[in-house]
């Protein structure tokens, strides 16, 4: 086992990091901007590094800076948490070459999963089910033959495009060639090319997700599955898990699919493998995360696994703490906190004046925030992670109503009533709400206003 | 007020009663002596600063408040502090020394490179805040230069 563990990364995670370190008994090296001096984080480590100006490029981002930090303070291995440099599998190279244990998945898994075309190719491989696509599409044949294949309803999208712009959905044969010649006029005006390919649409999709794990010695596990699809602009608002509506058939399937997936790639440690469930029941493997995900706690809470202890335990050779599947055991649901307007969205950084977080049985709160701290404007706007476990949904939902009306944060704006909003919503609570629930949710409020 | 709160205290047999409120906190003993009075502020509504830890090893990153007008070299990395280019040479620079704007006062070294960081003003060297061989860390304070 190692003895000092450096958390590249700041914030409620770099502390939950730091937490566990403790209870391992590992030391702990925090690393900070100057916008951070103030931080939790930096303040809960054995030790603190400043390694640079605000912006997170000359910080957070900042390689060569980060591997010092480690070398000054003789730290042996790196928790890279999510976001930043944790998906960087040239980092990942770097830690290792400098002698530094990588507390994460090998970087060759990293550079395969992060390839979109080379994972889908790799999870067809490995009998996992990916979204039917075509490559570029270059003339009427190519077009009418994929259709063909793939099957109605099909979505046209531009090769260069991006951010949900220049698609088509075609629900008929009829309809395809005028959709793909207008298509390629259109993303040619905005993207200055005018490629597209074609997938099946998932008219409205669920976001459902696989926790995977993998210790060096051969063992592949599943810790279920979490619900995300109440997403604001694919931004993910409020995660679950169970599934309001899986059933244990598909969740099976699910479940397999992802451990052959991570044995066929060798994959190690944590990861997710994130699928859409169609309103038919399929499922189509999507991408996977080869890192922890902010939206851990919730299958923390169902399964009883500490994952960043487990990560710790697998960087370190040692094999997995269980070895039996885990069925979820109640209820969880997450609610991310942000600093932001309720109604806009626009980010709301500034000085926290009063805070009280939410407790009591089944309540858990992950946050780095603090009465008098000040949310810095250079990074991200999540302020706290409620989550709550109750012994079935319902209740659950009762306790995070209960929560949500607790909680006070003061000095800034939050999206608390945005949460409220959709926690007392009677589709969400019928477990009726697929990936675009969010955007009629606020369409609703903005025709009514 | 206090005349009607002895009353009180008279009619029922008190021997001490106390009032504590958001604006104040008095009690009013019977026999004894003095009544305190004491006003105290609104009750705070939120939850204190959680106790901190052991602090952190590493200064933080602004530069000390000088009370001087000495420009105060900051390092722009993380690395280890060198006076001299090599064991075997002299110093870069001394206190008291005369540095020209670009002169070299020091190495940082990091991931195996050395750093020449350089003078961003010209003027007397009047202190060297770094033991050689010693962690900086980004921001921290190397030299204190007189222009």
């Amino acid at each position: 086992m190692f003895k000092k563990v450096l958390i590249a990364n700041r914030g409620e995670i770099a502390l939950r990091v730091i937490r566990a370190c403790r209870e391992m008994g590992l030391q702990s090296v925090a690393v900070y901007s100057t916008a951070d001096a103030d931080a939790l984080h930096v303040k809960f480590a054995d030790q603190a590094v400043c390694i640079g100006p605000p912006p997170s490029r000359q910080s957070y981002l900042n390689v060569p800076m980060i591997i010092s930090a480690a070398e000054v303070t003789g730290a042996d291995a790196i928790h890279p948490g999510y976001g930043f440099l944790s998906e960087n599998a040239d980092f990942a190279e770097v830690c290792r070459k400098c002698g530094l244990t990588w507390i994460g998945p090998p970087p060759d898994a990293m550079r395969l999963m992060g390839d979109k075309i080379r994972a889908r190719a790799a999870m067809t491989a490995a009998g996992v089910p990916t979204l039917p696509g075509s490559s570029g599409l270059h003339d009427e044949v190519q077009v009418l033959e994929a259709a063909e294949r793939i099957g109605f309803p099909v979505i046209l999208k531009a090769t260069a495009g991006g951010g949900g712009r220049g698609m088509k959905i075609v629900w008929e044969k009829t309809k395809l060639i005028d959709a793909w010649s207008t298509g390629r006029t259109e993303a040619q005006a905005a993207f200055g090319n005018p490629e597209m390919y074609m997938e099946r649409y998932c008219e409205k999709p669920r976001h459902i997700e696989i926790q995977v794990v993998a210790d060096k010695h051969g063992h592949y596990m599943h810790l279920g599955e979490r619900e995300c699809s109440i997403q604001r602009r694919h931004q993910k608002v409020l995660e679950e898990s169970p599934s309001a509506v899986l059933d244990q058939a598909t969740r099976d399937k699910l479940t397999q699919a992802s451990v052959r997936a991570i044995e066929s790639i060798g994959y190690t440690n944590v990861g997710t493998m994130e699928y859409l469930l169609d309103s038919d029941g399929q499922f189509y493997f999507m991408e996977m995360n080869t890192r922890l995900q902010v939206e851990h706690p919730v299958t923390e809470l169902v399964t009883g696994i500490d994952l960043v202890r487990e990560q710790i335990r697998i960087a370190a050779g040692e094999p997995l703490s269980f070895t039996e599947a885990r069925p979820a055991r109640g209820h969880a649901i997450e609610l991310r906190v942000n600093a932001e307007d309720p109604v806009t969205f626009a980010p709301w950084p500034g000085k926290i004046t009063a805070l009280h977080m939410p407790g009591g049985l089944g309540v858990r709160v992950d946050t780095h925030v603090y009465a008098g701290y000040v949310v810095p404007s250079n990074y991200d706007s999540l302020l706290a992670k409620v989550i709550i476990h109750d012994v079935d949904r319902m209740a659950a939902l009762r306790r995070a109503r209960r929560c949500v009306d607790e909680m006070v944060i003061e000095g800034i704006r939050t999206n608390i009533p945005f949460l409220r909003r959709i926690i007392n919503n009677p589709d969400f609570i019928r477990g009726v709400f697929d990936t675009g629930f969010v955007a009629r949710l606020l369409a609703e409020r903005a025709s009514a206003a | 007020m206090a005349r009607g709160l002895a009353e009180i205290v008279a009619e029922h047999n008190l021997s001490e009663l106390i009032i504590d409120s958001k604006e104040l906190t008095l009690t009013v003993r019977r026999g004894g002596t003095a009544v305190a009075v004491q006003a105290l502020p609104p009750a705070p509504v939120y939850a204190p600063a959680p106790a901190l830890a052991p602090a952190a090893a590493g200064a933080p990153a602004a530069a000390p408040a000088v009370a001087d007008k000495s420009h105060v070299v900051t390092s722009p990395f993380v690395g280890t502090f060198y006076r001299r280019p090599n064991p075997d040479s002299p110093n870069y620079v001394a206190l008291q020394d005369k540095v020209d704007k670009g002169q070299v006062l020091c190495i940082i070294e990091a991931m195996k490179l050395m750093n020449e960081i350089e003078a961003d003003v010209a003027g007397t060297v009047l202190a060297i805040l770094v033991e050689d061989g010693s962690p900086v860390e980004y921001g921290q304070p190397l030299f204190k230069i007189a222009p």
